[in-house]
């Protein structure tokens, strides 16, 4: 009986073995500097000369794929994201709330009572977008010429006929809603029960 | 600023939005960006703390005090509702292979110890808060129990990781015992290690520790479980979970006691 019982518990045991081998379906993960595009470390290192080893990251999506560096510079988190060609496509960068101007602050908040009872702020990014030499100019000689700016900012948000979401909703450069998307949280039921 | 409903919530996102920051916590997020906490520093972490916690494996089993070591598969099933709701059926098994007690030549031998039944129903307080009760029924050789469960969870989530908290509440009936209160406190480190985020099909770490504080007839005990996780999120619906569960109890009242358990656990959402 008790070899039966043993039996059973190394095939228990090997079935994990078997899961762990599957095939894998990546979405996003971290890669070496040397998988990215030259033109996207290139366009990096020329716009932001001081930066020490940043993260990369490539996210793949239906239609392709993207590349994503990460860095902490100046007290600020940056994202910078390029395509599957290294051309940049945005630079975002994580900023407090006081430091948007009030007048854009009162639309944002306009926004947000309008449309929920109630809202709590998690992470607010100013992005701005451009041609790779006008963005380059932008943030090594300050040049503002022809860049969008924009904001993405997460929170979460009870709509006043709904239930409380995490919402990731972009602004314009005034404050005025241009969309948004509900940020699923992962089921954590291994964490919870 | 107009907002006085504008709340940072600190748990979610700790390192200051809207309120000055410290240079404490610029120290950290400096080290979280610069990549010391990569994947890198956490597996050289996490073999530091395997090899000392197996480098005193050898002492436990030959001390004289009461000690375990055994098999601990256990599944999950949650079923979600609307609105955020979900059912939880769980079964926890656990056979032990060896324990310092039994008599001479007896000591290892596959024998089992428990099996528990678990059901919960959650709710959704808000997306990264969740409360659920709960009943329970334990099948061990003569102390079968049943138990109730109150528990709240909150999630922080970070920028390479998620930090879970569990408070919980329980009411343990024991034929012929009085009734045990619990109070735990679970935290664990929800730590993706391929990118930033886990996605299907990808490995996670999970390090957690839970002190559990009791009374029973007026006497109060603790216990404590440190748990080592290395899972797989197959795809959406199935995490699959290796651990070494280190549990100690019996620190106030006599009987110090290790038990040791090599879990594997499957969880099924649908």
């Amino acid at each position: 009986m008790h070899n039966v019982r043993k039996l059973i518990l190394v095939l228990v045991c090997l079935i994990p073995v078997l899961c762990f081998s599957q095939e894998k379906i990546e979405r996003e993960k971290r890669v070496d500097e040397k998988a990215v595009p030259k033109a996207a470390i290139e366009w990096l290192y020329d716009a932001f000369e001081e930066i020490k080893k940043p993260k990369w990251y490539q996210e793949f999506f239906e239609s392709g794929y993207s590349f994503e560096a990460k860095f902490f510079k100046d007290g600020r988190y940056f994202s910078v994201e390029f395509d599957s060609l290294g051309i940049i496509q945005d630079v975002e960068i994580e900023i407090p709330f006081d430091e948007i101007q009030p007048e854009v602050q009162k639309n944002l908040t306009a926004y947000w009572e309008e449309t929920y009872t109630d809202f709590k702020l998690i992470k607010i990014q100013r992005q701005y977008s451009g041609e790779p030499d006008d963005l380059e100019d932008f943030f090594d000689e300050n040049e503002v010429e022809n860049i969008l700016e924009q904001y993405e900012i997460e929170y979460i948000g009870k709509e006043k006929d709904g239930d409380e979401q995490i919402w990731e909703a972009t602004f314009d450069a005034q404050g005025k809603f241009i969309s948004k998307r509900v940020v699923i949280v992962r089921i954590m039921d291994n964490l919870i029960f | 600023m107009e907002g006085k409903r504008i709340k940072v919530i600190n748990q979610i996102f700790p390192f200051g939005l809207i309120s000055n920051k410290t240079s404490r916590l610029q120290f950290l997020e400096g080290k979280i960006s610069r990549g010391q906490l990569n994947l890198n520093s956490v597996l050289k972490k996490y073999i530091l703390v395997s090899f000392l916690f197996f480098s005193f494996l050898g002492k436990l089993f030959a001390q004289e005090q009461v000690f375990f070591f055994g098999f601990f598969p256990e599944a999950a099933v949650t079923k979600s509702l609307s609105n955020g709701k979900k059912i939880n059926f769980k079964v926890e098994n656990q056979e032990t292979f060896f324990r310092n007690t039994a008599r001479e030549g007896e000591k290892w031998d596959v024998r089992h110890y428990r099996t528990d039944f678990m059901g919960f129903y959650s709710w959704q307080a808000s997306p990264v808060i969740n409360l659920a009760i709960g009943a329970f029924h334990r099948i061990q050789d003569g102390a079968n129990a049943n138990r109730i469960i109150q528990q709240m969870a909150f999630l922080q989530r970070l920028r390479s990781l998620r930090i879970a908290h569990r408070i919980r509440t329980d009411q343990t009936a024991t034929r012929g015992e009085s009734l045990e209160w619990r109070l735990r406190y679970r935290v664990a480190l929800d730590i993706p290690l391929d990118g930033k985020t886990l996605d299907p099909g990808e490995n996670y770490l999970v390090l957690s520790n839970e002190p559990i504080f009791s009374l029973q007839d007026g006497e109060f005990e603790l216990e404590n479980r440190l748990v080592f996780t290395l899972g797989k999120l197959i795809n959406e619906e199935q995490k699959l979970e290796y651990s070494i569960d280190y549990r100690t109890d019996g620190f106030f009242q006599e009987g110090f006691r290790t038990r040791l358990w090599a879990k594997i656990g499957y969880f099924y959402n649908f």
